[in-house]
């Protein structure tokens, strides 16, 4: 009963602050709304009984994407009002457009309740629930039964640093670096200078 | 042959050999790249040379160990046929090809960094991953692979603003795009409970879900982005014309022939029960795809986008021949897509052999003009090369999209067949135009012969491929065992 | 290559080889390896060669007359030609009476001009493809008349048609040549149709296209009857009749007769051997050929003896009001022709074959004699500029008085005494008069025609021999008369021709002077009036002249009379009911003298207007009556047909090219279509904005509408 409740609370404010990240007029709000969804997002994955996943959704999305998305927003000098400014324009017809997508989506939804394919289709969670721990089963069908998307996916992301170094990555003349055995390996004599100035003159370096 | 088992140590080291040339790209990659770190910029050459050994090896590995009959390993992720070993084959001619095109241009361009040669490799395996793809995440891993390694590539002169606008531009729809390859994949996923092609393809034989069947129009939109089909083409002439000459190359050979046979797979395997579902799908995005490939070259000067425009029509040409079904379309498409990349290449390769006296690039095609003069024996390959995209016999060109329209006659398609004829005839308009401009046009700019020692590889390259386009017989009976071999 | 076993070598079948072949061979040699063996060797070669084949064809020809030598009864096979389901031929070469006969004539005809032109084209820088072109011909028309299907026929009349397109315009210079080679060929080509749609029907109708296989059905087939659209025809009928088409056009006759005077372009010896002697007659041994076929179809047969009558009359007419010396014989021949299918239309077919026969000799002779004029003339052609000229060429005259002695039917009836057309003509004339007594209307009309077109036969004869020989000098012997070009003038107004459009005397004065060094000396030296031929020409010309004189009278009794049947065997077929041939002893006493009598009538005409009163005809041209004028321009034939055919046809050419392909299959067509899609792809390009947001929207407005597609086709 209070699942129920909890699922309904919580996808409705995903739904209304995924959709407020849309609409909203100030980036950082946006921002701000997309992390409630991401933490609402979370709370339903709980719900499931996937709190590996509501953990990573928490730690990944929320703790890294997004706060990045943050700064990015911040820091970068772009007049949203400007961007936002074709927004109505295209609201008709684009709006058309999703309540087209949105019909769709629930003949597909009511296609899946009238069929009841639920029960039959749902893949079984592999091992048993109630055996082992969440996290234990994904790192055990990881490493074993995916192994080739699991390295895949580490390609990818392999991919993903090079071309970053490749795209940022400048190496340009004229900058000053830190020599740490430069630095190290300097002796008195040639750091510190002795002086005797006179009163009343400055000293010449 | 199916091997659905959980996995143990011995099962695991029963099935690396069939994923050996996608270990051989990895771990080339990683090993190539730790050489360009430690050699630098010096090192490009090099590394470039490696690379392509390295994609050539590859390629001829998947076809050297070909199974006889499809081997379906790593729970279902992964499948070995002859299909996919005949399409990585290709892919690795066509991706090293480019790559060495790219030597002179990005020395040149002083974008001569390690890199390069290393994230077209990558984009390789992801691409080998696609063709060979079995279940949703392998296709999407696969997609997605290509995918980051040519965003990159596409942005790799990074300091022209036209480069990076193509890249994000490429890098903000293909993410678009990804979702929705993604969203269809889990609509599928959710009906069926399962990601490998042959349970869908058991559950879309004994029910035909709506859910299925939009999770399949939601796929096939995903994939017909990567394919640049219409309507999903807006990105290609954008990111053409913008990315460095040398991706350009890239994209319009390999990734074409993988995400063709990706799609024809998905279509073939995964759906193939549900025919009468996706034909009509395809078929749109065939006639759409010839029709705004043909009309909207019609108005290009710049060659880069005129080519991206003709790849789209082409693209629409592999969609007739997937349209054939499993039965008479994977010969078609093979013979189809592997001349295309082929001649696809050789045409960029003539494309980055123009150079005016003083040093800039040629893409107009006005520029062309005169080159008959300044060197002929280009002028003669890109005359070849064009002669056989348009599909004048003998050359292969012919033959591909004879392959196609023999499909068509024996399914009952003709109206796609009279449709090609029809997008050829007027392709064939700015092909000759290009001829044209070529032998019989005023030179407007000197060009230089681009004979030095540097671009000897590069025009070498061109000829060669020039010449490829005339042993259709080959690929013909190779594209025949290997169409034969999928089912 | 012989096929047949039975082909053993006999004596007939070797001179057939040789009479058929050697004429090739000359032309090969001549033709393609002048410049090797050098231009008087591949002359000489051709030449002799052509007397080889003469004399083996004379051997043939003689034999069988006197008996003395046998014609096999099957042809000679030689190789396999065609052999596509039923429809085969073979080469081969026919050996009969016709073949016989044609090859004496064309293997004798031919070898005499060749040895003509060693004289007459001596001033022409491409005399081996002269000679080429004329052994080319001869190995056509013997193929044409050797054949033994119509397949060959077919290839005969082509060869024969293109030599001919040749020839005519060997002079290639002169547009007016040009003119009347393509005129020709072009009217040929109208027969032609008709002919190969003749043998289409033939196969068509009796399954298979050689000779005998053919004739042998003609029996069964006789009643068999066609349908075209509502009309249901006799087949028989209907393939007489366009294999008479193709006859019409090659022999000249009325509505298809336009080509021939302006063929007289070409060089006087062919006029001499195509125009006059030969080709020409090609048309009249089909029918005779075909005779089983004729015999069978009586409608066709009538409408040939209409045709023939008109084209004899009509000739003749407008033969006296030419003044160009070869076109007056030119229409003589075209009457004379016309004289030989009324006669093969009557069922006379060997009368026919009498006529081709004699008319060769002696219409060689007036042709070749009026060669040895013109170039004694220096290629002056229009009688008006002559006259005199006897007291010159003495032996040319005789000559051409003995050709005009022989054409217009000089001989006494019921003795041997007469010249050769005396005894052809007669022959055709009381067949005809024959034929119509048993009813046949059309030959009682062909006969009064006939009889007036002898008339008229004699009257320009006379007319040519007293303009040219007699009278007073109308030339004037001065140092430029060759090349003055003002000449031409005159020659233009008495010749309304196109074909005359340059002055005739200008083939020559442009070919030498495109050979600098090579001038004869009529080019360049004073003109001291009209000159004897050489030898070389005049023997020619002799043995032509005892042919004119004598081929009468000595084949009289085995060409028409009472060996007759003997002689034809089975080379001509004569139904049971056609009794022409005899019935000819039993007409009236005044039909054998009135070819005699019409032919004394035009010669005092002639005499009177001529000779006696010289200038009244100029008199009479001068009044430009209207008479005169119809006569002199040819009835109108060129203008008609220019007005109806040239100028329909190009309207025609034009309503289709410039309406039907230019505007419509080109303009709603290719250009129509390339317009609206370049018109189309500017406005098109536009979608492409470069602004991602467009484009991630069309993106999704597709994915949507493709669900949508989907979610209908599924519903």
């Amino acid at each position: 009963m209070i699942a129920v409740a909890a699922f309904y609370i919580l996808s409705a404010i995903a739904i209304a602050s995924a959709f407020m990240v849309v609409v909203a007029r100030n980036p950082v709000h946006s921002v701000l709304f997309l992390i409630l969804t991401f933490f609402t997002s979370a709370g339903l994955f709980v719900l499931l009984g996937a709190e590996f996943l509501a953990m990573l959704l928490i730690v990944v999305y929320v703790g890294a994407v997004a706060v990045l998305f943050l700064f990015v927003v911040m820091m970068l000098d772009i007049d949203f009002a400007e961007l936002k400014a074709g927004f109505l324009t295209y609201l008709p017809f684009g709006g058309l457009i999703a309540l087209i997508l949105f019909g769709q989506f629930v003949m597909v939804g009511g296609a899946w309740v009238e069929k009841s394919v639920a029960a039959a289709s749902i893949a079984a969670p592999t091992p048993a629930a109630a055996a082992v721990s969440n996290a234990e089963a994904i790192g055990r069908i990881l490493y074993t039964d995916y192994i080739f998307l699991f390295q895949a996916a580490g390609i990818v992301l392999f991919i993903a640093m090079v071309g970053a170094i490749a795209l940022t990555l400048r190496h340009r003349d004229g900058i000053r670096r830190q020599n740490v055995t430069a630095q190290v390996g300097r002796t008195r004599e040639q750091g510190v200078e002795m002086t005797d100035p006179k009163p009343g003159q400055g000293v010449v370096l | 042959m199916s091997m659905n088992q959980t996995m143990t140590a011995e099962l695991f080291f029963q099935q690396v050999p069939y994923i050996l040339p996608e270990i051989t790209l990895a771990a080339g990659a990683l090993i190539i790249v730790l050489i360009g770190a430690f050699m630098g910029d010096r090192g490009s050459r090099l590394v470039t040379w490696l690379c392509v050994a390295v994609m050539l090896a590859a390629g001829a590995m998947a076809v050297l160990h070909m199974p006889p009959e499809q081997v379906v390993v790593f729970s279902g992720s992964y499948a070995a046929d002859g299909f996919s070993a005949y399409a990585k084959l290709i892919i690795a001619l066509t991706a090293s090809s480019a790559l060495l095109l790219s030597v002179d241009f990005l020395a040149d361009k002083k974008l001569d960094k390690p890199e390069f040669p290393v994230l077209a490799m990558l984009a390789t395996l992801g691409m080998f991953i696609m063709v060979s793809a079995h279940d949703l995440i392998a296709l999407y891993v696969g997609v997605e692979m290509q995918s980051l390694a040519l965003y990159v590539l596409a942005a790799y002169a990074r300091d022209d603003a036209k480069s990076s606008e193509a890249g994000l531009k490429y890098f903000v729809l293909g993410a678009l795009s990804s979702g929705l390859l993604l969203y269809g994949c889990s609509l599928v996923y959710g009906f069926t409970g399962s990601v490998k092609f042959d349970v869908i393809s058991a559950h879309v034989a004994a029910s035909r879900d709506i859910g299925v069947i939009f999770g399949l129009v939601f796929i096939l939109c995903g994939l017909a982005f990567k394919m640049s089909a219409a309507p999903f083409h807006m990105w290609t002439p954008d990111v053409y014309e913008g990315s460095p000459t040398v991706s350009t190359a890239f994209f319009a050979s390999a990734p074409k022939v993988a995400a063709a046979v990706l799609f024809a797979r998905v279509c073939f395997e995964a759906f193939g029960p549900a025919q009468k579902d996706w034909l009509g799908i395809v078929v749109i995005m065939a006639l759409l795809s010839m029709v705004i490939g043909a009309l909207f070259a019609l108005q290009q000067t710049n060659i880069k986008r005129l080519l991206a425009y003709s790849s789209i029509a082409n693209m629409g040409y592999a969609l007739v021949a997937i349209a054939c079904g499993p039965e008479f379309g994977p010969k078609a498409l093979l013979v189809f897509v592997s001349i295309y990349a082929v001649t696809s290449v050789g045409l960029f390769g003539v494309v980055l052999s123009l150079r005016t006296a003083d040093g800039e690039r040629v893409e107009t095609i006005a520029g062309l003009s005169g080159l008959s003069r300044s060197n002929p024996l280009l002028a003669a390959a890109l005359t070849m090369l064009l002669f056989s995209v348009m599909g004048i016999p003998p050359l292969a060109g012919f033959f591909g999209k004879w392959e196609i329209i023999l499909a068509t006659s024996s399914v009952g398609l003709l109206p796609l067949a009279i449709a090609l004829i029809l997008a050829s005839v007027v392709s064939a308009f700015y092909y000759l135009r290009i001829i044209k401009t070529v032998w019989f046009d005023e030179p407007v700019a000197t060009m230089v012969p681009v004979g030095t020692a540097t671009a000897l590889t590069l025009t070498g390259a061109t000829f060669v491929l020039a010449a490829l386009t005339l042993l259709i017989g080959l690929v013909g009976s190779a594209a025949t065992i290997a169409g034969a071999g999928f089912s | 290559m012989s096929a047949e076993p039975h082909a053993a070598s006999g004596l007939a079948e070797t001179l057939a080889h040789v009479v058929v072949l050697a004429p090739l061979l000359g032309a090969l040699i001549c033709g393609l390896f002048n410049r090797f063996i050098g231009e008087k060797v591949a002359m000489f070669v051709a030449t002799a060669l052509l007397f080889v084949a003469a004399a083996c064809a004379a051997t043939i020809f003689i034999g069988h007359w006197n008996h003395s030598l046998h014609l096999p009864a099957k042809p000679i096979r030689l190789a396999t030609w065609i052999d596509v389901g039923a429809f085969k031929s073979t080469w081969s070469i026919r050996l009969d009476a016709i073949s016989a006969v044609m090859m004496i004539v064309v293997t004798g005809v031919s070898s005499l001009v060749h040895l003509y032109s060693w004289g007459y084209m001596a001033e022409d820088p491409h005399k081996p493809r002269f000679f080429a072109y004329l052994s080319l011909f001869t190995f056509a028309m013997l193929s044409l008349v050797t054949a033994a299907d119509f397949m060959q026929l077919f290839f005969g009349w082509e060869g024969v048609g293109l030599a001919s397109y040749l020839l005519i315009g060997f002079w290639y210079h002169k547009r007016s040549a040009n003119d009347a080679q393509i005129k020709a060929f072009v009217v040929n080509r109208v027969g032609d149709f008709g002919f190969a749609l003749g043998i289409m029907a033939v196969f068509f109708v009796f399954g298979s296209i050689e000779f005998k296989q053919v004739f042998d059905q003609i029996p069964q087939k006789a009643d068999m009857m066609l349908a075209w659209g509502v009309f249901h025809l006799p087949a028989i009928e209907i393939i007489a009749f366009l294999l008479f088409i193709g006859a019409m056009g090659k022999s000249a006759q009325f509505f298809l007769h336009t080509w021939l005077p302006d063929a007289m372009e070409g060089p006087t010896p062919v006029s001499a051997l195509i125009h006059a002697a030969t080709m020409v007659t090609a048309g009249v041994v089909l029918v005779c050929l075909c005779s089983p076929i004729y015999e069978a179809a009586p409608a066709t047969a009538g409408f040939i003896t209409v045709i023939g009558a008109v084209t004899a009359l009509f000739a003749a007419t407008v033969g006296i009001a030419q003044n160009d010396i070869k076109r007056v014989i030119a229409y003589s021949t075209c009457s004379q022709l016309g004289f030989m299918f009324f006669a093969a239309g009557i069922g006379a077919y060997q009368a026919a074959m009498f006529h081709l026969f004699t008319h060769a000799f002696f219409k060689a002779l007036l042709f070749l004699g009026a060669g040895s004029v013109i170039h004694g003339m220096h290629h002056e052609q229009d009688m008006r500029k002559m006259g005199d000229v006897a007291r010159h060429m003495k032996i040319t005259f005789v000559i051409m008085l003995i050709g005009t002695l022989a054409i217009t039917g000089v001989g006494i009836p019921h003795t041997p005494f007469g010249f050769a057309g005396f005894f052809s003509k007669d022959a055709i004339l009381e067949t005809t008069f024959a034929a119509g007594m048993t009813g046949n209307t059309a030959a009682q009309l062909a006969f009064w025609m006939a009889l007036i077109a002898a008339t008229l036969t004699s009257f320009y004869s006379w007319r040519l021999a007293f303009m040219t020989f007699h009278g007073t000098p109308k030339w004037k012997a001065d140092a430029d008369h060759g090349h003055d070009h003002d000449h031409g003038a005159g020659h233009e107004t008495s010749d309304s021709a196109h074909a005359h459009a340059q002055p005739a005397v200008a083939h020559v004065g442009e070919v030498a002077h495109d050979a600098a060094g090579s001038h004869d000396d009529h080019a360049h030296h004073a003109w001291h009036g009209p000159h004897e031929s050489p030898l070389v020409m005049l023997i020619p010309l002799i043995i032509l002249a005892f042919g004119a004189v004598f081929a009468g009278s000595i084949f009289y009794d085995a060409f028409v009379g009472h060996y007759a049947k003997e002689f034809w065997g089975n080379a001509i077929y004569t139904a049971p009911d056609n009794n022409v041939l005899k019935d000819k002893y039993s007409v009236p006493t005044w039909v054998f003298y009135a070819p005699l009598v019409v032919m004394l009538i035009g010669l005092a005409a002639a005499l009177y207007f001529y000779l006696f009163n010289e200038g009244l005809g100029k008199k009479i041209a001068d009044r430009k009556g209207l008479a005169h004028a119809f006569l002199e321009n040819k009835w109108y034939f060129d203008e008609l047909y220019e007005a109806v055919f040239v100028k329909g046809a190009r309207a025609l050419g034009d309503l289709f090219w410039k309406i039907g392909d230019g505007k419509l299959i080109d303009g709603l067509g290719p250009n129509g279509i390339a317009a609206a899609l370049n018109f189309g792809s500017k406005k098109a390009v536009k979608i492409q904005s470069g602004y991602v947001y467009h484009y991630a929207f069309l993106m999704l407005i597709a994915a949507v509408a493709l669900g949508a597609f989907i979610l209908y086709r599924g519903a």
